[in-house]
């Protein structure tokens, strides 16, 4: 009898309670609403808008070049695109591009973090020289690299490559080497990023349990292989993330280097859609150009998500 | 097991800089030995395991392991298993994983390190844990997955920093014991790192004392509790620990606030002592020290009295059922053979 009376008594007095909060967390929920109104309404502005209106484009003929021709096409945008050579081309530049970029920042990255882990001293004036790149515009990263590192002769890359016995290289003008350069001053420009934060990563790991691993008998490649990659592997994951986000959409460096040259052979998918829309002046394909990009983005890092998830 | 475990420190110095952590440290492990390190927090017990396990280098002397010289050997070579006081679990592995690391290192063949990471499991009561990763264990089971990762290998040396010190009262009592059993099932030599006496005491079958960077005492739980070599060890061991009087001692009695009490010794002359007994060794009795009774710490089957002799504080054990009340006073003495004599300048034992 006694038990049923407090029962329903707790029940009755915490009825009012939840209510009250309900009505709170509702009032809380409006004002949150409030403050991000604005910010939501610049975000549809900015992104979502030009968005829907890329789309919309890429389902019209519209070129600048012979406008006589504009109008409306529907899909035939994207079955021209399916059999553009040159849109496979600057595919596979543009993964080959990011592919090798973000595994070099990543491997790179790490090592250098691992070395400087161990540094007793100069670890600040290390981690400062190591940011400036990052600080750079990638503009300006490209502007040094093509007057001061890869100018024939007086670069200093090309004054290595001569004084290694190599002789002086077209750094820009070769297909190969040009991609290679490309590819180096990205790395350059971005490694800094992944060691920044896989070294504050490896900073944060316990040291007692590198202590017993040696007592367990771990070889130091086994304490690496075993312990320190896999605690280290959810920055691993978001430093790749990031940076294929990034390297799928590079633009400004590549730009100022090559200019997508010599002929398409660091012409990423990015780049061609530029050249298509801007230089060609055929926005309507153009448009259709970015959409596919933004497809394959999409697509990639759907990819990455579900890896981070797994296990 | 690939060694019988024996051990012997000589004279292990380790600076940290200007600071020594220990002042050369001498003791011999016998095989088979549960040895303790006992000392107040800071006094270079934790420095000194670190050494025998090889994750810190001494700065002079010689560390010995089954007579082979280790002191250059990596902790890899050293065939030493060990407890950390954080416990030191691989966060990212499951209990089962972490137990089964040591021996993975050591290539053993998958099926037989499933049975051996089972039974170790068993032995410390985890092994209906084995799936969980180690920050879904409460403190206590974190302990056991250490201490099965440690017993898995059987190494010949099982090291424990403070092990028991992140529990709570109740489950220190329950697993001190247990660990005791553990060991003497194993036979294997242990050493095992405490600043808790009492756990020294049940524990261990030898146990040396550091004093800031020293051993001033090796011998068993018994001996040392019976001889205490100093007056810092003195007031170090025992619960409440010895009582340590300033007094003047006069052709074999020693003077403490007028009152004359026998000792065992019979040596002529007159000098400055401290005089130490342990709180379990003062009886009331007829004509004896007169002390007032300020306080009563009643522990249920016995009592701690804290008395004041002429300004002079002890604490007396009473385990029978007379205690006097707060505010009376008693009169007390203590027999001969249960009186300590130090020398106040050089603190050591007459
Ligand atoms: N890396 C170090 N640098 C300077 N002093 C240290 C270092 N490690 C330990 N010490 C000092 O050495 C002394 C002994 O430490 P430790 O062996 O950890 O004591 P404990 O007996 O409590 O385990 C302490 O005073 C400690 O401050
Ligand atoms: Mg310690």
């Amino acid at each position: 009898m006694a038990t049923t009376v407090v029962t329903s008594a707790g029940i009755a007095s915490e009825a009012p309670r939840s209510d009250f909060g309900r009505i709170l967390a509702q009032r809380e929920r409006r004002f949150a609403a409030a403050l991000l109104a604005p910010a939501f309404l610049a975000l549809l502005a900015t992104t979502t808008f030009p968005l829907l209106f890329l789309v919309y484009t890429s389902a019209f003929r519209m070129d600048l070049a012979m406008p006589f021709t504009n109008g409306f096409v529907g899909f035939e945008n994207y079955q021209v695109l399916l059999s553009d050579e040159r849109f496979w081309t600057s595919l596979l530049v543009s993964l080959v591009y990011t592919g090798s970029t973000v595994a070099l920042q990543v491997i790179i990255g790490l090592a250098l973090a691992l070395l400087v882990i161990d540094m007793k001293r100069g670890q600040g004036w290390f981690r400062v020289i190591a940011i400036l790149p990052v600080v750079l515009s990638p503009a300006v990263v490209g502007m040094i690299w093509r007057t001061f590192m890869l100018a024939p002769e007086f670069g200093i890359v090309d004054f290595l490559a001569i004084n290694a016995g190599l002789g002086s290289k077209n750094w820009l003008g070769d297909p190969t080497l040009a991609m290679v350069s490309v590819i180096a001053i990205h790395t350059w420009q971005w490694t800094p990023f992944a060691f920044m934060v896989l070294l504050a990563s490896l900073a944060s790991l316990p040291e007692d349990i590198y202590e017993a691993a040696r007592l367990d008998r771990a070889s130091a490649w086994q304490r690496f292989r075993r312990i320190t990659l896999p605690l280290l592997r959810p920055a691993i994951v978001m430093v790749v993330i990031m940076r294929t986000m990034v390297a799928l959409t590079a633009f400004a460096a590549i730009f100022t280097v090559t200019a997508g040259g010599p002929g398409t052979a660091t012409e990423i998918l990015n780049l061609y859609a530029y050249r298509k829309s801007f230089t060609e002046l055929s926005i309507g394909y153009g448009a259709a150009l970015a959409v596919a990009l933004l497809i394959v983005t999409i697509i990639i890092s759907g990819i990455l998500f579900a890896l981070r998830r797994a296990k | 097991m690939s060694g019988q475990g024996q051990v012997s420190f000589r004279n292990i110095v380790k600076m940290h800089g200007e600071f020594a952590a220990l002042k050369g440290v001498n003791f011999e492990i016998k095989p088979g030995e549960f040895f303790a390190l006992l000392g107040p927090s800071g006094s270079g017990k934790s420095t000194t395991l670190r050494i025998l396990a090889g994750l810190d280098a001494p700065t002079a002397g010689r560390v010995l392991i089954d007579d082979k010289d280790v002191t250059s050997t990596d902790a890899r070579d050293r065939d030493i298993a060990m407890v950390f006081q954080s416990y030191a679990l691989y966060p990212h592995m499951t209990v089962a994983e972490n137990i089964a690391f040591p021996l993975e290192m050591a290539r053993l063949p998958k099926a037989e390190i499933a049975s051996a990471v089972h039974e170790a499991a068993r032995k410390v009561k985890i092994d209906h844990l084995l799936d969980r990763k180690p920050g879904q264990l409460s403190g206590g089971q974190q302990q056991r997955c250490a201490l099965a990762r440690a017993i898995v290998r059987k190494a010949r040396l099982f090291l424990l920093d403070e092990p028991l010190s992140n529990l709570d009262a109740k489950l220190r009592l329950e697993t001190r014991a247990e660990l005791k059993k553990l060991q003497r099932s194993l036979g294997v030599t242990a050493v095992y790192v405490t600043h808790d006496q009492e756990e020294a005491m049940t524990l261990a079958d030898r146990m040396a004392v550091f004093m800031s960077g020293e051993i001033q005492q090796i011998g068993t739980p018994a001996e040392v509790f019976a001889r205490p070599n100093s007056i810092d060890i003195a007031g170090f061991i025992g619960n409440p620990p010895m009582n340590l009087v300033p007094a003047r001692y006069v052709d074999g009695d020693v003077i403490i606030a007028g009152h004359r009490l026998k000792t065992t010794t019979t040596t002529a002359g007159e000098r400055d002592v401290v005089v130490g007994f342990r709180p379990g060794a003062l009886r009331m009795t007829e004509g004896g020290l007169g002390a007032r009774v300020d306080l009563i710490e009643d522990l249920g089957d016995t009592a701690v009295l804290d008395l004041d002799c002429a300004g002079i504080m002890i604490r007396m054990r009473v385990s029978d059922g007379n205690i006097p009340g707060e505010g009376e006073t008693i009169s007390i003495t203590t027999r001969p053979q249960d009186i300590h004599l130090f020398d106040p300048t050089t603190r050591m034992r007459l």
